[in-house]
């Protein structure tokens, strides 16, 4: 029979119905795959046999490919199948994602705009596994031995670190943008430009886009401004940041801003670049005063919260805490401030650079040293950008599982893992190559610009980001305690770190590559990987992971945390979980959960001020709980099922996640156990409270 | 009586002091262990201990507290000798 005696339709991709042509068939298959024409010619013709027999009158072209694609699995062509798979989702699926929020991440709302992010990332997460990675690769993801994180942003870098006087020097002017516009002449026409610029760019970073210092770089703008008008720039710009919930997929963007409350060392002597691009004839340093002021003004608007009271979710203020900070004038009155700011609103990170030597951070809270080269870019600070380009978790409980308490078996398995996330990074790495090699014509046209005699993105620079999840549960299983049980169970966590220390040190050399080890927030993965583990491993895992089995809330504990749920002094915690930072480069934090109660500043300064000269940790913060009230808009503190002013059980949880705050509604089920767990810290600060009144 | 613990590696400039401090401790009959920051073992001990500058001394009591440390620099025999015998 020919093909065309066939009375049959099809509808096409391109929304159309066409007549059947099985050569279309044997055309996709020559195209998309390595076949020959022979078979490909006897392929559509078994598949046209089958659709013939079943006397279906009209047809889609995506069945018609999954028949082709039964046929070449009959036919033992296997890979040939994988070529020609067809990426999408079931209507079930769709369906549901259209009707209920996503989970997956927190900072996702729900609408016709997140319902687009998910399902494009959905696709993309398929393409990633079947045509980025190899199969090992794709296969360790997929039934949880690493996990590759943000794989539905497979065509873009994962995290960045940028500079405010890149848009200060050359203005806005992006690739295939409808209008150019020069360097601001004006301080509220430069915050336009920033938060369009960060915008522009969370369409092309997977996670987090941070600003250095950013309280000094707008300094020069703020020159004759009264304290009024500076504080209206700054709730501007923290409403700007926090409201932006048009960005990619109707989320905000995903914000850090860097403050200092000195002029970081390496910026002092560097010209300063003032209205309309031009340098001032000024240095940095001459602008500390006017940093302070801004510094200060960012603050008293995350005092006061939003319009109902509430927490600021982005942007993320960072506060480096420096040896300098400590010499500079003003600095208690400051860390007062903040810190009273941390009690009541929770925003305050505190970041701790110890030490003379020049530090910035980059994206991911990783800091890094500024080695001769960085200090001549600083010299030029429109230079500084940097980026991760992923990120790869290993699931380090898993590995005591399969290691039967043999020391020399586990070591051998983490190093395996290691190498395979080491295989990742590069299988991404040469992606991305790839997608810039296309310049300005590419999709990543934002990214290869070259203002300054170099892209945008200094590909050279880029980090690989390795985590780790569930160090506690790995020491757990291996020894039978857990780190915060006895001395020893903590040596073996520190040496399992400190393993993959030299590792990162050692294939950093090999391979040219700048790996670095991370503190995952693991916000999803510590979920994905306990359930997954709970599934393979049962019953031993059973006894292992933490939550609650019977309502599914499962988790590990985050990277090198202690138990979340064991109730010791707070600066203990730090002081034993800040062991780890040395070894780990990129995202290291310490979690205080306050839950209702409200330490004074002082408690909380004293408590700062303590972690800097007495830990090696490298960055904490305080997280208070909320219940806001959509009914009368008000917010009070603690987590509660009903509005404590106005008795509405259509109330809304508020509190940190992992690295930023948020509704708990939106919770994945194993953060949602966490929740339940996190020990609050009230007795040690109700304690510091009462001491400091009876004083 | 206290004992010493040492930390060094290869290449940095005091740390030759350091390791001919050790010989002559245990010279005398002090308890001293050592430790090579770029091995495992030595690297997770240092951790442990918070050793940010190298050499690191340090001197523990029975009760595993510290009760002497030098770190970035390095002391002679008897100062370490009169922490030791005095914890």
């Amino acid at each position: 029979m020919e093909t065309t005696d066939l009375n049959l339709f099809v509808r096409t991709s391109e929304e159309s119905i066409a007549d059947w042509d099985r050569s279309k068939i044997v055309d996709a298959l020559i195209r998309e795959t390595m076949i020959d024409r022979d078979t490909a010619n006897e392929v559509s013709k078994d598949a046209e046999q089958m659709i013939r027999k079943s006397g279906i009158k009209v047809i889609t072209a995506p069945l018609i490919r999954e028949l082709v694609n039964a046929k070449l699995i009959e036919k033992g062509l296997e890979n040939t199948r994988k070529m020609h798979t067809r990426l999408g989702m079931p209507l079930y699926d769709v369906d549901s994602l259209i009707l209920h929020p996503n989970k997956e991440n927190a900072n996702v709302p729900h609408g016709p705009e997140a319902t687009n992010l998910t399902l494009s990332e959905n696709i993309k997460k398929e393409y990633a596994l079947l045509s980025v990675f190899s199969q090992d690769v794709a296969d360790a993801h997929m039934n949880g031995d690493i996990h590759l994180h943000d794989l539905g942003f497979i065509d873009r870098p994962y995290c960045s670190g940028q500079s405010l006087e890149y848009i200060k020097k050359f203005g806005l002017d992006l690739p295939h943008s409808l209008s150019m516009a020069k360097p601001a002449k004006h301080p509220e026409v430069l915050l336009a430009h920033l938060v369009k610029f960060a915008a522009a760019l969370q369409s092309h970073f997977a996670g987090a886009i941070g600003w250095d210092a950013i309280n000094v770089f707008f300094a020069p703008y703020l020159e004759g401004m009264s304290d009024g008008d500076v504080k209206q720039l700054a709730q501007m710009l923290i409403f700007e940041f926090s409201q932006q919930a048009v960005a990619r997929g109707g989320q905000a963007i995903f914000t850090d801003i860097n403050v200092y409350w000195e002029i970081p060392q390496h910026f002092v002597s560097v010209p300063a670049i003032g209205p309309g691009g031009k340098f001032t004839g000024k240095t940095y340093g001459e602008y500390e005063k006017e940093a302070q002021r801004f510094a200060w003004a960012l603050f008293e608007v995350f005092k006061e919260g939003d319009g109902a009271g509430r927490p600021f979710f982005f942007p993320k203020p960072i506060v480096h805490i420096t040896e300098k900070f400590f010499r500079t004038d003003g600095h208690m009155d400051f860390l007062n401030f903040i810190s009273d700011v941390a009690a009541d609103k929770g925003n305050t990170y505190y970041v701790f650079d110890r030490g003379e030597t020049a530090k910035i951070s980059e994206c991911c809270r990783l800091s890094f040293k500024l080695d001769e080269k960085d200090l001549l870019d600083a010299r030029e600070p429109w230079r500084m950008r940097y980026c991760a380009l992923q990120n790869v978790s290993l699931n380090l409980p898993r590995l005591a599982y399969l290691a039967k308490n043999d020391d020399t078996q586990l070591f051998n398995l983490i190093t395996e893992r290691f190498i395979l996330a080491v295989k990742a990074h590069k299988e991404k790495r040469s992606f991305m190559e790839k997608l810039l090699s296309l310049g300005e014509d590419g999709p990543l046209a934002l990214l290869t610009m070259n203002r300054d005699g170099m892209p945008y993105l200094r590909f050279n620079l880029a980090s690989h980001l390795i985590g780790m999840v569930g160090l506690n549960e790995m020491v757990q299983i291996h020894t039978g305690e857990e780190m915060h049980e006895s001395k020893r169970a903590l040596k073996f966590g520190i040496k399992v770190i400190a393993h993959m220390n030299i590792l990162t040190d050692k294939i950093r050399r090999q391979e040219q590559m700048k790996i670095v080890l991370e503190q995952t927030p693991a916000e999803s993965t510590s979920y994905r990987f306990a359930r997954l583990d709970m599934r393979y491993f049962s019953p031993l895992s059973g006894r292992i992971v933490k939550g609650d089995i019977a309502s599914g809330e499962v988790y590990y504990t985050n990277s090198t945390h202690l138990n979340v749920k064991y109730a010791m002094n707070p600066i203990e915690r730090v002081t034993s979980e800040g062991i780890f930072h040395p070894l780990i480069e990129a995202g290291s934090i310490s979690h205080v959960w306050l839950g209702e109660s409200h330490p004074s500043h002082e408690a909380i300064a004293d408590f700062v001020i303590k972690t800097f000269k007495h830990t090696t940790n490298d960055q904490i913060a305080f997280s208070p709980e909320f219940t806001t009230c959509n009914k009368c808009h008000r917010t009070s503190r603690g987590l509660a099922d009903t509005c404590s002013y106005c008795g509405s059980p259509d109330v809304d949880g508020i509190t940190r996640i992992t690295g930023y705050f948020t509704k708990v509604s939106s919770w994945n089920k194993g953060k949602l156990g966490e929740l339940k767990d996190r020990y609050r810290n009230t007795e040690y600060f109700s304690e510091t409270k009462k001491k400091a009144v009876n004083e | 009586m206290g004992t010493v613990k040492i930390f060094y590696k290869d290449d940095c400039p005091m740390c030759p002091m350091a390791k001919k401090l050790k010989d002559n401790l245990r010279a005398k009959n002090v308890d001293v262990d050592d430790f090579n920051v770029e091995t495992l073992e030595g690297l997770t001990e240092a951790t442990y201990y918070r050793v940010m500058a190298l050499p690191t001394i340090v001197v523990e009591d029975e009760t595993e507290n510290w009760v002497g440390e030098w770190r970035g620099n390095v002391p002679n025999v008897d100062e370490v000798l009169h922490v030791v015998h005095g914890a």
